[in-house]
């Protein structure tokens, strides 16, 4: 096919346009990915540090212990029997404090009323709905050294 | 002089200003000189006016606090703590902060129930709604950074509460909360964050929006209304902007100086405990604006009370086309908005007055 001159033209014209545009489009949007990038802090994956807890005759049978990890939160241990479980206070439903409440055996979050068993699972309010349940800090016994450990999250060093 | 101004006699300095500054002055004379219709006379009518009103008093009372306001997480109790009770005058402009905010909300409230009942968002003026409801909700989120960055306990397990809630939404919520806590849990970027959002970022919004909403307004004109008892002719159906429905605003506006003062000198915005991340207080509850949807998350699980938030909020965003939908499909009459409106706006009362009760 056999173009005249003006539609030559016209075609070389609409090619540099569309080059110019599509080199604009690019460039701004990378500039954008880079720009949410920039305000979206790199994720550190936080690394955990066994902590010594304790003697193991320290917990007594069907009482619950509070220890506190690297950052100040409690973490609650619970002795049943000759088992030994640890839970974090963090509220599975949206990251309150819950407390031990004694005189009940229940752990409270005082956010949105969500009550919990002794065993970690929720009883009452939001978080019973959704049939959560408070989250499992690792736990270690050393039986033969009589000792405890748990792990938690470790804070962050500058190495 | 071979000046080409000096054509213009030096006595008169009007004329000489306007060479240094050529600005067509009859033309602000005619842009301002916006007809009013005969039923801004009433006072309910004039209420979009007082949000705007009370941003400007923000802005300036905001600007204030900024003097010794310190956004660090060590620091920021501190520095509230010395506004209120050390710097002069202080307590008063922290008061006002925390009382125009309260009203400002209230006023983009009724203004919204105003516009809803008497049917004003309607064609052709669906596009102001959604301008509208983007302010309202640049608002909340004004108040919610706000609060947050007095660094007392509420400010902290309001914070971790609502971007954990945000956590929830599909899709994107997760983006939306690494973005606001600078992380995966609320920490030190976090006050920094609500600080550039709340100074920064959402006033950069807002004023944006809100000159999108004015302009809408005198592009479309105002809807005009008629009620019962009028007495409209052809004279009297509109009157001028400038000095009548001006004179009204400055009056509101002097009301609003008024019932701040009263109020900031009355109820001064006091200071909690300081925020502490390992313990949550025994009763915490966020800002009563946020008192619906705090009600609702303790009736519902997570999800459900998330989703049903966010349903309700985008009908609520996109009403005025929903009702088109809806009336074309099931011949829904006009007045059933009415129903629907008193409803919805029950559901709000009640949630609200419920948790405001409820310990
Ligand atoms: S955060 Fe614990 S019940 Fe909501």
């Amino acid at each position: 096919m056999k173009l005249s001159k003006g539609e030559m033209m016209t075609r070389r014209k609409w090619l540099a346009s569309a080059l110019m545009g599509g080199g604009l489009l690019l460039s701004y949007g990378a500039l954008a990915v880079q720009g949410l990038l920039y305000v979206l802090p790199e994720q550190v994956k936080s690394k955990t540090r066994k902590l010594f807890a304790g003697q193991l005759s320290d917990f007594h049978e069907g009482k619950v212990k509070a220890l506190f990890d690297l950052q100040g939160n409690q973490i609650l241990v619970k002795r049943q029997a000759d088992d030994l479980k640890a839970y974090s206070t963090v509220c599975p439903h949206l990251g309150c404090r819950v407390q031990w409440v004694e005189s009940d055996k229940q752990f409270f979050c005082p956010c949105h009323r969500g009550v919990f068993r002794e065993d970690g699972v929720a009883i009452g309010g939001p978080p019973a709905d959704a049939g959560q349940r408070l989250a499992e800090v690792p736990l270690e016994v050393d039986r033969a050294a009589g000792v405890v450990y748990i792990e938690v999250k470790d804070i962050k060093r500058r190495s | 002089m071979a000046h080409a101004d000096s054509a213009v006699p030096k006595k008169n300095r009007a004329a000489r200003f306007a060479v240094l500054f050529p600005f067509d002055w009859d033309s602000v004379q005619h842009i301002s000189a916006e007809p009013v219709p005969y039923h801004l006379k009433k006072w309910w009518f004039c209420l979009g006016g007082t949000p705007m009103y009370l941003f400007v008093v923000q802005v300036v009372t905001g600007i204030a606090l900024t003097f010794y306001y310190v956004p660090s997480p060590d620091h920021a109790y501190a520095s509230v703590a010395a506004i209120t009770q050390h710097v002069r005058f202080g307590w008063f402009i922290r008061s006002l902060h925390k009382w125009s905010s309260n009203l400002m909300i209230v006023a983009v409230f009724l203004h919204m129930l105003r516009v809803y009942f008497t049917g004003a968002y309607r064609h052709p003026r669906q596009l102001n709604w959604l301008f509208g409801f983007g302010l309202l909700g640049t608002t909340l989120a004004f108040g919610f950074t706000g609060y947050s960055l007095v660094y007392e306990q509420l400010s902290y397990w309001g914070a971790t509460v609502a971007t954990n809630l945000m956590e929830a939404i599909p899709l994107v919520g997760p983006y939306v909360a690494y973005f606001m806590r600078g992380g995966p849990e609320v920490g030190e970027q976090t006050l920094t964050r609500f600080f550039i959002l709340h100074i920064g970022v959402l006033p950069t919004v807002i004023v944006v929006l809100l000159a999108l909403h004015i302009v809408m307004v005198r592009l479309h004109g105002v809807a005009e209304f008629t009620f019962p008892g009028d007495n409209i002719t052809e004279e009297n159906r509109f009157f001028r902007f400038w000095p009548e429905h001006a004179t009204t605003e400055i009056l509101i506006g002097v009301l609003l100086m008024y019932i701040l003062t009263i109020l900031s000198l009355i109820f001064p915005a006091h200071l909690g405990s300081q925020a502490n991340p390992t313990v949550t207080p025994e009763h915490i509850k966020p800002e009563w604006y946020f008192y619906f949807n705090f009600r609702l998350l303790k009736l519902t699980s997570l999800n459900i009370s998330v989703v049903l938030t966010l349903c309700i909020g985008l009908i609520a965003l996109f009403w005025p086309f929903v009702e088109t939908w809806l009336q074309k499909k099931f011949r829904l009459p006009d007045k059933a908005s009415v129903i629907i409106g008193v409803v919805a706006f029950m559901g709000f009362l009640i949630l609200t007055v419920w948790e405001s009760f409820a310990n």
